[in-house]
């Protein structure tokens, strides 16, 4: 039990159920506590000591933010 | 206590006060500020926290990025840069 | 001395403990985008100092470098707000 386990479970289980239960209910709420899960789900890999999959996973994340922001903004152009 | 145990313990005081001082703004814009100093006291400590070469090129890369982060939020706060077309 | 060391660098990853939790809470508990976007900034802070302490120096320059840019495309996004 690292002090690194302890808070990515932390960080994962708030940022999971802030992402699910937003107080102002828009995307762009759900998108910003999406990133505390993120965080989390990044601390927890590093407790295990994995470069690789933390490299991949931080570069895949930076790609995934780009495209929801892509479809944030083609929903929202028309309304 | 060496005084690079110093330096951390100084650097680590300061980001947790920026961190309180942050949360207790009411102002938006002012949070900015303490924003970068949090930024910079972090940038210290990683530059302290092990003794290894590649650890300064570390710090400089967080002290990048989070300045290019902390001014991208000060500048689309102030209007953002689409506004004059 | 190495002892000493050892019991600094706990210290200080306490104090960046603390900084995390508190970006999290700040980040869930804030309602404008702009707010949650300074609070996810601590988070951050708090976060990149635990890569250090292992000891993965390229992950932490990885890092620190990309998650300005998450933040950046989460900006365009928002830049909407008040105009």
């Amino acid at each position: 039990m690292n002090p690194e386990f302890i808070l990515g479970l932390v960080l994962l289980l708030g940022g999971t159920i802030a992402a699910a239960f937003p107080v102002p209910k828009t995307y762009l709420n759900r998108l910003i506590n999406l990133e505390i899960s993120a965080w989390g789900l990044l601390l927890l890999m590093l407790s295990y000591n994995e470069a690789l999959a933390l490299l991949t996973f931080g570069g895949v994340s930076a790609l995934s933010v780009y495209i929801f922001v892509r479809v944030i903004q083609k929903k929202e152009a028309p309304a | 206590m060496t005084p690079q145990e110093a330096a951390l313990a100084v650097c680590a005081v300061i980001a947790v006060y920026a961190a309180i001082r942050v949360a207790l703004e009411p102002d938006t814009l002012r949070k900015l500020p303490f924003l970068n100093v949090l930024s910079f006291a972090v940038a210290g400590s990683i530059a302290l926290l092990i003794p290894h070469p590649l650890s300064i090129v570390a710090a400089a890369a967080y002290f990048v990025g989070s300045t290019l982060e902390s001014n991208a939020i000060a500048s689309t706060y102030a209007g953002g840069l689409d506004r004059r077309e | 001395m190495q002892e000493g060391w050892i019991a600094v660098n706990n210290i200080a990853l306490m104090a960046f403990g603390a900084l995390a939790i508190i970006g999290a809470l700040l980040t869930i508990v804030e309602r404008d985008p702009f707010r949650k976007l300074i609070s996810l900034g601590i988070l951050v802070g708090g976060s990149v100092p635990f890569i250090v302490d292992r000891g993965l120096l390229d992950v932490a320059i990885a890092v620190a470098l990309i998650a300005p840019l998450s933040t950046i495309f989460i900006l365009m996004v928002c830049g909407r707000g008040d105009q």
